[in-house]
């Protein structure tokens, strides 16, 4: 224990051996500009250092972390799933046609199950059949929302009392849907930190080729990966479907995946996988989210919304460019 | 730049953790002139001739070229001083015709905008006038015999009239007769194209054949440079050979009474055999041959790369026949890929986790991961293996290329697992010579530490051959042409995967004909 912690360590970027100070700079980028924006906001806004206010926004950030977690992980390896957004949907849908009949457990299975079962097909396709991941999840990006507008073809809406309690209630202070967050957080890390299989995605990530000669259950790992984002993506479906109090099947979790992707490629994992933190991707997702609620509070338009969103995706990669040629100069 | 001039390499120096495969090298290449350049694997060859195609910076010292010298070249400072390499994969992409390829990323074009397919194919015509051989330049590449791909790649390196022309092992992968034409085909170059050209071999023959100057290169220093013409066969064996401490040669002796660890009984892959063989403990069987023997794939197959494509194997008197390399790791075959950086080490990760990578969950507590365990059996390995410098921490891609393999044969030789049978495919390419002779000892004692253990390993290296198995299996063009007695010489083995004898043995016993 003595000796540093591989970058993927909880506390990895604090000890990183020989980091020049420009990459530790970079590495630090994403406190900073997370303060920086707060500061920036608080400034401009007397509404936004508000306990209410902050509150909302993590409140706001509890279903992306639930999908952001699993895609992380998925990321690392090298992966990528664009379904999520239509998962998210179709999970929601489900628990809510249940739900409104007053089947509470039937309702969170059928959205869990509608998880596990978009995560299986991703998976055997891109997996088991070789299929490129891009090209698997666009298509069941298309399949699952219009599933989700055949199931909401009724307007889905007033859910049992127990269901609206727990999505809009809290307990400790703490809104339950963020305990379902940090639920997420903590398995992640174990996942990813503390077995051996958050090493052997890493290394599937690195090199896919050399992690099968070397023995690793590459295929049964990848899919195993496409399944985590199909159940993340069910369980934010159903926590929002319990918030909203309703299940709108054509614009629930619309856009979830341009968001959940730039959080976490704005966390530190890039797309061409091999590494990434969980904590860091949990800042990154509560810096967008502040941005979010920042530009909601100073007026913008949700049109500049969409374009600030796009180009911090860009702006994010460029630095994680810059990053990793530091790191190879030296 | 029409003017030829020498290029002049003086005091170049480069090393890689602590190891310097480069050691003050000077020597001069003449316009007009083959330079033969010799050495065993890890004398440094490769790293000189990347220093000089740009792919390696040296630590210090130049390269002057046309009156300019250099610390060292960036690829395109190497190309705009006339130097070209060819390389001993082919870069030709199949689907090309052969004009095509030539003109790749130069096409010649009408009004600047389209391809002058018709400007195209004269101008390869014309190339091969000049080098004298008769190619369809509409032929797609793919469709080629491997000797003309060469020369695909010759005139593609000539378009730019290079000044200096590096041919790396070029004859490695060719047949017999095609060897011949080369050799005549690089004399003319230098001689009548006034060319520099650096002619990189492990075959004595041939550099007596060719060379107007012979460089031999140990342990990264030149040891000499001689005309070509003072040379014979004697001298050269003499000098490539480095000393060799004896008690590592002492194979164990061939027990008939030891127990069968793998057996091959009319085993093919998908492009070798059939072939049968009994690999016994204590066995340390060496597959030579050359590029496109075969000699990876029937190892990959072994290792459960490939499915097989017939016959049967036996491993400690079980049915083996992996499904997965999983399930040949699980039997106790464990492969080690030829090329580190694409097949076997994870660069940025840390030797620790690539050392423990398969093995992981045999460190765990719990099914949780344990530091403490983990750090200690790091400990153990990296002890074992004499791992350089033996820091948990340090990614993978910083180490030296021989210490980069310790940290893949300290994956499979540990007390996580048992693996019975090691195989290894050119296990020291890129590796100096102080790594490789631990790497010799390492799998030596593999074998004799217990019982019911082999390793096979493939080697182009006949060196590497005669040093370190004790069985030898010639391959050549997926056929098994025999097995010899190791100390049979470096120069015997290179002949019989290149002579007649090699090549009527083959049809004798082979199903592919020689064609």
């Amino acid at each position: 224990m003595n000796e540093p912690a591989t970058q993927t360590g909880a506390l990895g970027f604090f000890n990183r051996q020989g980091a020049d100070p420009i990459a530790r700079m970079l590495g630090l980028f994403l406190p900073l500009a997370t303060i920086l924006l707060m500061v920036l906001f608080a400034t401009q806004s007397d509404a936004f250092l508000t306990l209410a206010n902050l509150r909302g926004i993590t409140l706001q950030s509890a279903a992306t972390i639930v999908l952001a977690v699993p895609t992380a992980l998925l990321l690392m390896s090298a992966g990528i799933d664009l379904s999520i957004g239509s998962t998210v949907a179709v999970a929601g849908v489900m628990a809510g046609i249940f739900w409104q009949q007053d089947l509470i457990w039937a309702g969170l299975a059928a959205g869990l199950a509608a998880g596990l079962v978009i995560g299986l097909v991703n998976g055997s396709l891109v997996s088991l059949a070789g299929l490129n991941p891009i090209v698997v999840t666009l298509g069941t990006l298309a399949i699952g929302r219009g599933i989700a507008q055949v199931f909401a073809d009724n307007p889905i809406f007033d859910f049992p009392e127990p269901v609206v309690a727990f999505g809009a209630g809290s307990t400790l202070e703490i809104p339950n849907l963020v305990w379902v967050a940090i639920v997420v957080v903590v398995l992640g890390m174990i996942v990813l930190n503390r077995l051996p299989y958050g090493k052997h995605l890493i290394a599937v990530g690195v090199n896919e080729r050399a992690a099968y000669l070397a023995g690793l259950r590459v295929k049964m790992i990848k899919l195993s990966l496409y399944v985590a984002t199909g159940l993340g993506a069910a369980i934010a479906g159903i926590m929002l479907a319990a918030r909203f109090n309703s299940a709108p099947g054509g614009t629930l979790g619309v856009g979830t995946e341009l968001f959940v992707l730039t959080a976490v490629l704005l966390g530190g994992v890039p797309f061409t996988g091999g590494q990434g933190a969980i904590w860091r991707v949990v800042i990154g997702v509560l810096l967008l989210g502040i941005l979010r609620n920042g530009m909601v509070l100073l007026n913008f338009s949700s049109e500049s919304a969409q374009i600030v969103l796009g180009s911090v995706l860009i702006i994010a990669a460029a630095l994680e460019l810059v990053r990793q040629r530091l790191y190879r100069k030296q | 730049m029409n003017q030829p001039a020498s290029v002049v390499i003086s005091d170049l120096t480069k090393s890689y953790g602590g190891n310097t495969v480069l050691d003050h090298a000077s020597v001069t290449f003449s316009p007009g002139r083959v330079h033969a350049l010799l050495g065993p694997n890890g004398a440094g060859k490769s790293t000189l001739l990347g220093c000089l195609s740009g792919a390696v910076q040296p630590d210090s010292g130049t390269i002057t070229c046309s009156g300019r010298a250099y610390r060292g070249f960036t690829p395109s400072e190497a190309f705009g001083a006339g130097i070209s390499t060819i390389y001993q994969h082919f870069q030709a992409i199949d689907d090309l015709t052969v004009a095509d390829n030539i003109y790749l990323g130069a096409e010649l074009r009408r009004g600047g905008v389209m391809i002058n397919s018709r400007a195209q194919l004269a101008g390869a015509s014309a190339l091969f006038e000049r080098l004298g051989v008769d190619i369809d330049p509409r032929a797609t590449v793919g469709s080629l015999s491997v000797g003309q791909r060469q020369l695909v790649e010759i005139a593609k390196a000539l378009r730019h009239e290079p000044a200096t022309l590096i041919l790396d092992e070029p004859t490695s992968a060719l047949s017999q007769t095609e060897s011949v034409l080369l050799l005549e085909l690089v004399t003319r170059l230098a001689h009548d194209l006034d060319i520099a050209v650096i002619y990189v071999t492990h075959l004595l023959h041939e550099v007596l054949t060719v060379a107007d100057e012979v460089t031999v290169l140990r342990d990264g220093k030149i040891v000499w440079t001689r005309p070509g013409g003072d040379l014979d066969m004697q001298t050269l064996v003499t000098t490539i050979s480095p000393d060799v401490d004896d008690s590592e040669l002492i194979s164990q002796s061939r027990d008939a009474s030891n127990a069968a660890v793998l057996e091959l009984d009319e085993f093919s892959s998908g492009f070798t055999g059939p072939l049968t063989v009994t690999i016994k403990e204590g066995d340390i069987v060496g597959v030579f041959g050359l590029l496109g023997s075969g000699r990876s794939d029937l190892l990959e197959t072994i290792s459960g790369v490939h499915p097989r494509r017939a016959g049967h194997a036996l491993l400690h008197g079980r049915p083996y026949n992996p499904a997965s390399v999983r399930s040949a790791i699980n039997a106790g075959v464990a492969l080690i890929p030829s090329d580190r950086s694409t097949m076997s080490i994870f660069g940025p990760m840390t030797a620790l986790e690539n050392v423990l990578l398969p093995r992981w969950p045999q460190t765990t507590r719990f099914l949780l991961r344990s530091k403490d365990n983990e750090s200690k059996a790091f400990e153990r390995i990296a002890l074992s293996v004499q791992l350089k410098p033996p820091f948990p921490w340090q990614s993978a891609e910083r180490f030296s290329g021989g210490n980069a393999q310790k940290l893949v044969v300290g994956r499979w030789l540990n007390d996580l697992a048992p693996v019975s049978v090691l195989v290894l495919d050119e296990p020291t390419q890129g590796i100096d010579v102080g790594s490789r002779r631990e790497l010799y000892r390492l799998l030596r004692s593999f074998v004799k530490d217990e019982p019911g253990r082999a390793v096979i390993f493939a080697s182009s290296d006949p060196e590497e051959i005669e040093r370190l198995a004790n069985r030898v299996l010639v391959l050549s063009d997926g056929v098994l042409i025999g097995e010899v007695e190791p100390g049979l010489g470096e120069d015997a083995l290179l002949g019989l995967v290149h002579s007649r004898e090699g090549a009527s043995i083959k049809r004798t016993i082979g199903e592919e004909q020689y064609e």
